[in-house]
């Protein structure tokens, strides 16, 4: 049986003497979509920190197409096809929204193929192609965080990591955004996305984790869409 | 000696600004480093140092002036290279004042291993000192070395300009310089990006070595150490966050001490650090973003 | 147990500065020298961690009042006929009074508390970076200043005709007296007020605590200790501007980095163990015999070897020699012994 693209088993992260995320397990396929839920201090930027490199897990795997690459420097986790969107977009403000792009690139793994990743890119998000020249801090939010996502697929990832890409944006913005999403799963990425936006996860992925105090409580598929009641309980499990 | 304007004459204008562009670069040379790595290099001023005694050394051997001008590059880049592998990496995320004082630390201690290698009293760097004469031109007598300096600097800074603004390792270095963890998270590598400005801020310190032992033959173990002074006072006043601010504060302080030193008799000119030092600090309480930035770039905290 | 450590902690210290004392007094005179000016240095290290390792806030300025309480006692001990020799240009009020010793050291305090207040009430607002950079400006100016305003003292000219009364009795009274009011300062409400700035500033002001106003106290306090510093060390040497510039703020902060920057003990210790540490290498540089075996360094090893020290332990070790503890029978669980400056 092949290896799941992004699998992690028994991850374990501590800040300082929290312990952010306890024994978490799941694995995330080509072309899927998976959510992690559940409420604020949950554990779930710290995952996807750890999955990243940037932070140092305590204990337990990450592993890329079978391979480990738990505590590996960001730098080369990019470089094995993980791009992350952070939490807050962080894009440089200071640079272009075509340098935000070029930047980008840093954490390609071929060489070949640029020009053809920044057209596909153009394509999902035209408004990114018209605002090349301009400063990164001018543009709206929405805006931004279409240029965060475009910015992590240049870099022609496997794994496409988002932290809670909706926050802060109109509603309109986020069905561009979960669309634009959709498209990206079409491609064949993993794509493991962390929301505040639970019902809309769950209805939306192809199966949603709900995590609470640094566990995994429960699993939804989008058939449970609607469900509050195993959600809330989750939630304050 | 014709008078310029405002009763200074073309000379001492011309020397302040040749200073101001020698302080230019060290500010460039300060800024790179502290905008890629946080880090305020006390210690500049010595690669300065190291690079005028390569230059002193080879000139009293009477090697040709090129040959001193290799070995100033040489142990200036090798000697940059060490401070960061020794010092600036293990350093690398402690807060600034532990920096600081390590860097002040190290400023120290190559300091006195100079003095104890040289001694105090210092070694002549003469092979350049044909740039110390004055060329006239249109009746007004100008020091060679104010023009190649300010020539000199101003096409490095030109260089720097087109590196960090159309080349990829530029543009990883300003990234790495706004917003360091999210550029490691998209892939910049962390290490050549250092590696590039420390190599740059090395280069620079050797140009301005060579340029410093043309106006200031005698190399002693604090050669640089009051200039350095000054031009971190200058970069603050410019602003530290941002390289083109505190490139404008390095030359400011560096024209402007080099047209005070010049233009004050001296009995006012005494008190000169103390102005200047004092003007940095109000800098810092009432703007310390620096005075040539825009609102809201701060490097420096208020309580 | 518990009732025990504040004494200990407060003994420790005192207890290191006797028994440094004691082997200045027995050993031989070439050794009290150095002991004497180990202890002076202990009273300058111990002022720079009431403030420096109190508010985790980093001066290079310090050793400015120590300058001006030198030139205070300096200029106001000597005997007025002394005085033109080698300060012509004093003014009238200086030029014509005389003070015994305890009345020069006295005034060294105050005028190192007033300069540092004077100071104090801009710079507090400042941390990290700007205080360093600002605090070294302070230093740069007070050094201008006393080079060359020749109404307030020798201006260029090295301090001579100084009564010197810091022998090894006054130095070790003195250095004991700057560790009784740092002990007394810590265990007080401001000190533990600035404790916790230093710990988190945030949740401190979230309580009510006004950091400016901390920081200032344990400045101005430092600033006095600095400034009796200066007065018993114009009593102990000839100094001029530049023995009160940058090499005495960077051994003495050397002092303070390897014994430990965030407690007494550390501060005490260090100062002494460096001191120590330069004797031996003073002597070595003049030729002596250690173990059979005949030692002579080149003059300046000294500053290479602590510069050296001083370095390593920022890398390896930032904590100091003491980790940044207080003496205690039992090493009470650390509660996040966070001993970094603040940012």
């Amino acid at each position: 049986m092949k290896a799941p693209v992004l699998a992690v088993q028994n991850l374990e992260v501590r800040h300082g003497a929290v312990d952010a995320v306890r024994g978490l397990s799941f694995e995330v396929g080509r072309g899927e979509i998976v959510g992690l839920i559940g409420p604020n201090g949950a554990g779930k930027s710290s995952t996807l920190h750890a999955i990243m490199g940037a932070v140092r897990p305590t204990g337990g795997d990450v592993r890329l197409n079978g391979a480990s690459v738990i505590g590996r420097r960001p730098e080369d986790v990019a470089r094995r096809g993980v791009a992350l969107v952070p939490e807050g977009r962080r894009i440089f403000a200071e640079l272009t929204v075509e340098e935000n792009l070029v930047l980008g690139l840093a954490g390609r793994r071929r060489r070949e193929g640029v020009m053809e990743d920044m057209s596909d890119v153009y394509d999902l998000f035209p408004v990114v192609e018209e605002a090349r020249r301009r400063k990164a801090g001018t543009l709206s939010g929405g805006q931004q965080q279409q240029l965060a996502i475009a910015r992590a697929l240049v870099a022609d990832p496997e794994v496409l990591l988002l932290d809670e890409p909706s926050l802060g944006l109109a509603p309109r913005v986020v069905d561009l955004v979960f669309d634009a999403l959709a498209s990206i799963r079409e491609r064949g990425l993993a794509i493991l996305l962390v929301e505040q936006r639970a019902q809309r996860t769950v209805a939306f992925a192809d199966r949603s984790h709900v995590l609470s105090k640094g566990k995994l409580r429960l699993t939804l598929g989008p058939e449970s869409a609607g469900d509050t009641d195993a959600l809330v309980s989750a939630y304050l499990a | 000696m014709t008078v310029a304007v405002l009763g200074i004459d073309w000379q001492t204008l011309a020397d302040a600004i040749g200073l101001g562009a020698i302080y230019a670069l060290m500010a460039v040379g300060i800024g790179l480093v502290f905008g890629v790595l946080r880090l305020v290099n006390f210690a500049y001023g010595q690669l300065v140092m190291a690079g005028a005694y390569a230059l002193a050394f080879a000139s009293e051997r009477g090697w040709p002036v090129s040959v001193g001008i290799v070995l100033c590059f040489a142990v200036v880049l090798a000697l940059s290279a060490l401070m960061d592998q020794i010092v600036f990496r293990p350093l690398r995320g402690q807060s600034p004042a532990v920096m600081l004082v390590a860097t002040f630390a190290v400023a120290f201690l190559l300091q006195s291993i100079a003095l104890l290698w040289f001694g105090p009293l210092g070694k002549i760097s003469a092979s350049l000192a044909t740039l110390n004469q004055p060329v006239t031109i249109s009746g007004v007598d100008i020091r060679k070395i104010a023009i190649v300096a300010t020539v000199l600097a101003a096409g490095c800074l030109l260089l720097l300009v087109v590196l960090l603004g159309r080349t990829r390792v530029g543009l990883h270095m300003r990234a790495a310089a706004m917003d360091f963890r999210t550029a490691e998270l998209l892939g910049v590598r962390a290490g050549r990006v250092i590696g590039a400005a420390v190599l740059i801020s090395g280069l620079l310190a050797a140009v301005v070595a060579v340029m410093l032992t043309v106006q200031t033959p005698l190399v002693t173990p604090d050669f640089a150490l009051r200039d350095t002074i000054l031009v971190l006072a200058g970069v603050v006043l410019g602003g530290m966050n941002r390289l083109v601010p505190a490139t404008l504060g390095g030359f400011a302080i560096g024209f402007a001490s080099g047209l005070l030193g010049g233009a004050l008799p001296t009995d006012q000119s005494q008190y000169l650090p103390s102005f200047l030092f004092a003007a940095v600090i109000l800098v810092l309480l009432v703007r310390p973003g620096g005075l040539f930035t825009r609102e809201g770039q701060q490097a420096v905290e208020r309580v | 147990m518990r009732r025990v450590d504040p004494v200990l902690q407060l003994l420790g210290p005192i207890a290191l500065i006797g028994i440094a004392a004691l082997v200045g007094m027995i050993v031989s005179t070439s050794a009290e020298t150095y002991v004497i000016n180990a202890l002076v240095n202990v009273a300058i290290v111990v002022a720079l961690y009431v403030f420096i390792g109190n508010s985790g806030v980093l001066s290079f300025g310090h050793i400015s009042f120590v300058a001006v309480g030198a030139w205070a006692a300096g200029v106001l001990s000597m005997p007025v006929e002394e005085k033109p020799a080698i300060m012509p240009h004093l003014a009238s009020l200086l030029r014509d009074h005389t003070l015994g010793n305890v009345w020069s050291l006295a005034l060294a305090a105050a005028v190192g508390a007033a300069y540092a207040l004077v100071v104090g009430l801009p710079l507090m607002r400042l941390s990290g970076l700007g205080a360093g950079i600002a605090t070294f400006g302070v230093l740069e100016i007070t050094h201008n200043v006393l080079r060359y305003w020749e109404k307030i003292g020798p201006g260029l000219n090295t301090f001579s005709a100084v009564p010197e009364t810091t022998g090894l009795l006054q130095a070790s009274l003195g250095a004991m007296l700057a560790v009784v009011v740092a002990f007394a300062y810590r265990r007080s409400r401001f000190g533990r007020l600035l404790g916790a700035t230093r710990e988190d500033a945030t949740a401190a002001r979230a309580v009510g605590v006004s950091v400016y106003r901390q920081r200032l106290i344990a400045f101005v306090l430092s600033g006095t200790l600095a400034g009796f510093a200066g007065g018993l060390y114009v009593h102990l040497l000839p100094v001029n501007t530049e023995s009160v510039y940058l090499d005495l703020t960077f051994i003495t902060l050397a002092m303070l980095v390897i014994g430990g920057a965030t407690s007494l003990w550390g501060a005490v210790v260090g100062a002494l163990a460096v001191s120590a540490v330069d004797s031996f290498l003073a002597e070595a540089e003049s030729g002596i015999h250690v173990f059979g075996q005949s030692l002579d360094l080149p003059a300046g090893t000294r500053i290479v070897v602590v510069g050296a020290l001083m370095a390593l332990v920022l890398i390896l070790r930032p904590a100091g020699l003491t980790g940044g503890r207080e003496l205690a029978f039992r090493q009470r669980r650390p509660l996040r012994v966070l001993t970094k400056f603040a940012k």
